[in-house]
């Protein structure tokens, strides 16, 4: 009998605080734009707040994740640029180290299976884990980031607010971080206002839309401009890196030099392109798949025949690729370093 | 709402698991880390059948999905529980396992390592977190079972020998499940304890650490591996 009645007590506390910190949280939804399909986050897991989602934005641009506190995501991920690292072909990470690959951009990760140029992380909530552990990007762990953040000044609070909770732990660190980038919405370019009929492609940008349908699409399918695959699209190994791609994580021959099909949002400012950041200019990729494609046993079906554009077309190509650029995103002060 | 509900579910689960421990009816297991006949502890030096001396530095490993084997073969629900076994950290050698029966206990089902569920489901909690050192970053995933030491045999960078055996897509698939029986040694009616014991003596006899040192993917010669894993486990 006793024991039940203090069962009650406890449990009426229990609701007592579960309603006074209910009022902490501010919900947030991720807007899915017209014609976008379902998103494959799973909110359920990780529902949004306002709190979590400064949190997660706090900690993106907080060098306190790596080794020796000098480098953030935003490190390498640039909001102005697509959220990647413009300007270096091999992205660099901690004391200057060189990586393997250019850095991905941030967009739409919401709609995403998998992560990493070779797709190697299955989740965005663990996807952090990479940069935070790699030897040439932050060198950390997330054991010592977790303690950093719980010694800190600032943090403890914020976690408070974000999740009910001052006790730091590496899953609410990685969810905090999913709170922010699973927000990076990209959808307001030119191309999605004239998709919905706020504005018009100019004639050139109409037919480049044609070239672009005819002859990109399959792969960088719209709306989000990818298809979530892996491909061989056609480039020389370069053998200083001899990079497998995926094949590296399916350990399969079939998968021998692919790469994730990046998405083409924004693509005006997230050079230099590919997973090796090879080309500086759309004009060297659009010639690449022009006349550039080395075949191989890999090769993307879609490439076997080279794409034989006239310069016309290819000028016109360029047009519209340009019009997938978001202004409205790349400035978005919500997405900015945390004043 | 959602988090009332949860909290309500919570606290009827209290309810139910104090009710449980009163009349005491849950399995106490406590894991035995052994090398052949001897107790295995780190920075000891043991000699594999192979004749490799062998120094232990790290040894850490997920048990999940504990089922109790009752006389009439009946299993008890599995409650999708993961322990993280880890040699340095005593706390994590004992643990116990609801029963909801009051039948003869005769054996343990479990599995070695982390299911295919948990391992695409994104940043996790408790043993499972990923300040475990558990999880890896490049390829997502558990390590299953992680042994790391030195021996004179590797001729590695500073004679280390890793062991970091994992992976959840087949057919790579690492996780394991082993059926442990207690063949009458385990009486009921007395304690409801029992040891099991893991005995990397087992492992290492079939290991050459000349060839065979360091294995930190999954792939073909993890799951080589992850076979003789059950071979590890028995009772005492």
């Amino acid at each position: 009998m006793k024991k039940i009645a203090i069962l009650l007590i406890f449990g009426f506390l229990t609701f007592g605080i579960v309603s006074f910190s209910k009022s902490y949280f501010t919900p947030i939804y991720l807007d899915i734009p017209k014609g976008f399909p379902e998103p494959v986050y799973d909110f359920k897991n990780n529902p949004l707040s306002e709190e979590g989602f400064q949190l997660g934005r706090n900690l993106f641009y907080d060098p306190i994740l790596s080794r020796d506190n000098t480098i953030s995501c935003a490190s390498c991920h640039l909001q102005q640029t697509g959220f990647t690292h413009v300007d270096h072909d091999l992205s660099h990470g901690i004391e200057g180290k060189i990586g393997t690959r250019n850095s991905m951009t941030l967009m739409n990760l919401a709609w995403s299976k998998t992560f990493m140029w070779d797709g190697g992380v299955n989740h965005l909530d663990v996807q952090y884990l990479h940069p935070i552990t790699s030897e040439v990007e932050m060198d950390e762990t997330l054991s010592n980031v977790v303690k950093k953040l719980q010694e800190s000044p600032k943090y403890p609070s914020l976690f408070k607010e974000a999740f009910g909770t001052d006790k730091i732990t590496g899953q609410l660190t990685l969810k905090a971080l999913s709170q922010f980038v699973v927000l990076l919405t990209t959808s307001n370019s030119k191309y999605d206002k004239v998709l919905r009929l706020e504005e018009h492609f100019s004639e050139m940008e109409q037919k480049g839309y044609a070239v672009f349908k005819q002859n990109c699409a399959s792969c960088h399918q719209e709306p989000l401009f990818t298809n979530d695959s892996f491909e061989n699209n056609g480039l020389a190994l370069d053998t200083t890196l001899n990079d497998i791609g995926r094949m590296r994580i399916t350990q399969n021959e079939s998968d021998r030099q692919k790469f994730k099909v990046p998405t083409l949002r924004n693509v005006q400012f997230t050079f230099p392109y590919m997973h090796d950041g090879r080309f500086e200019t759309l004009t060297e990729v659009i010639k690449h798949y022009n006349s550039g494609i080395v075949q191989s046993p890999t090769l993307s079906k879609k490439l076997q025949q080279p794409m034989q554009l006239s310069d016309h077309e290819r000028t016109e190509l360029v047009a519209f690729l340009k019009t997938l650029t978001d202004k409205e995103f790349l400035f978005n002060p919500r997405f900015s370093y945390p004043k | 709402m959602l988090l009332k509900t949860y909290l309500t579910l919570v606290l009827l689960f209290n309810c139910l698991t104090s009710s449980a421990q009163a009349k005491s009816d849950s399995l106490l297991v406590r894991v035995q880390f052994k090398f052949d006949k001897a107790a295995l502890k780190l920075n000891s030096s043991y000699i594999s059948a192979q004749k490799d001396t062998l120094v232990f530095d790290k040894i850490k490993f997920y048990l999940s999905d504990f089922r109790i084997v009752y006389n009439d073969n009946s299993e008890s629900q599995n409650v999708n529980t993961y322990h993280l076994i880890d040699i340095e950290d005593a706390e994590s050698h004992q643990f116990s396992i609801g029963s909801e029966s009051e039948k003869e206990i005769i054996g343990l089902k479990f599995n070695v390592g982390v299911d295919s569920l948990a391992s695409v489901s994104g940043a996790m909690a408790g043993d499972l977190d990923a300040t475990k050192g558990m999880y890896w970053a490049w390829q997502s995933g558990y390590i299953n079972f992680k042994i790391e030491g030195k021996s004179s045999s590797c001729t590695t960078r500073k004679n280390k020998f890793q062991f970091h055996i994992g992976g959840y897509l087949k057919p790579f698939d690492a996780l394991r499940s082993v059926h442990v029986n207690f063949n009458g040694k385990f009486n009921g009616n007395g304690k409801n304890q029992v040891n099991l014991v893991v005995d990397l003596g087992s492992l290492f006899s079939g290991i050459s650490l000349k060839e065979t040192n360091t294995i930190v993917i999954p792939g073909k010669e993890a799951v080589l591996i992850a076979d003789e894993l059950p071979n590890l486990f028995s009772m005492q």
